[in-house]
């Protein structure tokens, strides 16, 4: 971190600490004994490192005002660090961004060899934690994500289009690429500072959340998911949904622009190493309310064509229009049409077929009816059939990849 | 007295072609710079044509909000009609500046009168431009916001806001041309604010049932029958 943008309060903090060999970044909504539970985790690693533990200052005085335990309790290198506040329960990515990225710096100003993020509330208790520290500093594995045990509900954005993408465009089968429960080593976070201070000031702003994997595996280095159990998700504004699709998939397509060399190399997708045990999860979810994303579809598809035919061939939209004519019953969105969509967006994206904004909010109806297909599909369905109506996207995707690759490269060969 | 005519005819002849050669030297000035004019424009209007056509501004034309370029366009081709406007403004500039050498009053008054007015033309077509740019956005950024809303009337929402900044933008064009500007003030109050009062009309009645049965249905709900939205995205 650059001296002259480092606040006084955290030059103090970073003074009292000097060097660790783990840094902890904590935004998940942890109390006292939560934090004490994953610190005494780490604790009993062998080789006794020196873990430093980061977390908003103002979480922190809370904790310690309305505790009835006293200072004593809280370890010396749980360390209170204001730039890892969160402002509002809503975040952007920009400000989750931000915070991961202060994270890195930390660590390499400790000169840690790794540095891992917790940012969810799991439903487990905090062994992986110490899982997570002992893969970084004894393993040498360079990125740890989590495999969080599946909710058929749970998770959507990340099962439609985040995981498939990225295993289609990287050839590797990574679940939750976008964490945000992460571990990351030294080469690693070191890379993304470099990458972020590359690209500051540029409208192609690197954001770690979105970078870290395919950084990871663009430049050959040691993936591996970790069984972390069930996440808890936060409640869906569905007033605000077309906000989210764009803050989440911005940065993905961006860093699609940036590794076009890398992935449009064809390979077949590989596992990667998965350790620890599955956790299953019980799938009974209740009544499901989809009338409400298919109206949302049909009303897309009634207003949205003078946009969606600026991004889609005209065999998409006759496919749309026929999809949006279907009775509720028969509504199913086919997988190939949904990985055209994607690709077709993503190349939107990055040819600025029109504000990348407006793109990636017109996406919402097209989103919402995937959705509304995969409920239907998956209703009274078992963990079996979600992992197989999962595969059989992800499948989709990757057999979608010379179609998107073949616009990516000559756009002008065929221009709506 | 034939002597007498002959006189007057000679004379008013030779006062005819003292002014006329008076006149030669501005006439000549005025073919030299329209004949340097017509050379400039056309190699402006070459040099506007290829850059245009590198940045594929015929495609992107329909795209940044202007359809009607291209079907007001000579070969349905905006490149085309914006490097022939360029060369006609190149050799207008050049005969107005011609003109000037006839040495006369009332040729530097029309000179300079429309040398004049063309910032009042530019600023026009500037304001216009501007404003169509921002009535496009607007109206796709409302039209898409109102669908994500699920609102039935987005479309009807879209293209009243469009016409808003349009009427707006058309109107401080006027202005800034001088064109009847008081005729022009009270249209424009007339047809915005008749825009608007439309507007509201449809909105307003538009979500009366809407509204209507909402609070019917916040009135009869009971609290058992919450069913909690299975769906997580993120």
């Amino acid at each position: 971190m650059e001296a002259e943008s480092i606040p006084q309060q955290v030059q103090e903090n970073i003074e009292k600490v000097e060097t660790a060999d783990l840094v902890v970044g904590v935004l998940a909504e942890l109390d006292e004994d939560g934090l004490v539970a994953i610190y005494d985790a780490f604790r009993t690693l062998p080789g006794s490192p020196r873990i430093t533990i980061l977390r908003d200052d103002q979480a922190l005085h809370l904790a310690q005002t309305n505790s009835e335990t006293t200072e004593k309790s809280i370890s010396p290198n749980v360390v209170p660090w204001p730039l890892l506040r969160l402002d509002t329960p809503g975040l952007s990515m920009v400000n989750i961004s931000a915070a991961y990225q202060s994270v890195f710096a930390a660590s390499e100003t400790f000169g840690a060899r790794a540095c891992c993020v917790i940012a969810s509330r799991l439903e487990s208790e905090t062994g992986w934690a110490r899982q997570l520290a002992r893969l970084l500093l004894e393993e040498d594995v360079d990125l740890v994500v989590p495999y969080y045990a599946r909710h058929k509900f749970e998770g959507l954005l990340n099962s439609s289009i985040i995981a498939p993408l990225t295993r289609c465009l990287y050839g590797k089968r990574i679940h939750n690429p976008l964490g945000p429960d992460l571990g990351v080593s030294r080469r690693l976070f070191e890379t993304m500072l470099a990458m972020e201070r590359g690209t500051r000031g540029t409208g192609n702003r690197v954001h770690p959340l979105a970078s870290l994997a395919p950084a990871a595996i663009c430049d050959n280095l040691q993936v591996c998911e970790m069984y972390v159990g069930a996440r808890i998700y936060p409640p869906t504004d569905w007033t605000n949904i077309s906000s989210v699709i764009a803050q989440i998939l911005s940065p993905i397509f961006l860093d699609m622009e940036r590794n076009a060399a890398c992935w449009q190399r064809m390979r077949p997708s590989v596992s990667v190493p998965t350790i620890g045990d599955p956790v299953f999860v019980s799938q009974d979810m209740g009544t499901v309310e989809i009338n409400r994303m298919i109206e949302s579809f049909q009303l897309g598809n009634r207003d949205l064509q003078e946009i969606w035919g600026l991004v889609f061939p005209p065999s998409t939209l006759v496919e749309l229009r026929r999809l949006s004519r279907l009775p509720l019953g028969q509504f199913r969105m086919p997988d190939d049409l949904w990985v055209r969509i994607v690709c077709d967006f993503a190349l939107g994206h990055h040819l600025r077929t029109i504000n990348r904004d407006h793109l990636l909010r017109s996406m919402t109806p097209l989103y919402l009816a995937w959705v509304a297909s995969y409920a239907l599909d998956l209703e009274t369905a078992g963990p079996k059939a979600l992992e197989q109506r999962l595969e059989h996207l992800s499948v989709a995707f990757e057999s979608g990849k010379p179609y998107l690759v073949s616009r990516w490269r000559w756009p002008d060969r065929f221009n709506p | 007295m034939w002597d007498q005519i002959k006189q007057a005819l000679t004379q008013s002849t030779a006062r005819f072609l003292a002014r006329f050669a008076d006149l030669l030297p501005g006439m000549a000035a005025l073919i030299v710079t329209l004949l340097f004019s017509i050379l400039l424009g056309s190699i402006l209007a070459i040099i506007v044509r290829r850059l245009l056509g590198r940045i594929h501004f015929d495609q992107r034309a329909a795209r940044w909000g202007f359809p009607t370029l291209e079907e007001g366009s000579p070969m349905q081709s905006p490149t085309l009609l914006l490097s022939q406007a360029v060369a006609g403004l190149i050799i207008l500039g050049g005969f107005l500046i011609g003109i000037t050498a006839f040495d006369a009053e009332w040729t530097s008054l029309f000179a300079q009168s429309v040398l004049g007015y063309i910032p009042n033309v530019l600023g026009a077509a500037l304001v216009l431009l501007v404003g169509t740019i921002i009535a496009r956005f607007l109206a796709r950024s409302v039209l898409i916001g109102a669908v994500n809303l699920n609102l039935q009337y987005a479309r009807l929402l879209s293209v009243g806001v469009k016409w808003l900044v349009v009427v707006l933008a058309v109107a401080m064009a006027l202005e800034h041309l001088r064109i009847a500007p008081g005729i022009v003030e009270l249209a424009f109050g007339i047809l915005f604010g008749g825009i608007v009062f439309a507007l509201a009309l449809a909105v307003g009645l538009g979500s009366k049932d809407l509204v209507t049965k909402s609070l019917e249905r916040d009135t009869q709900k009971a609290p058992a029958e919450t069913i909690e939205e299975p769906f997580r995205h993120v």
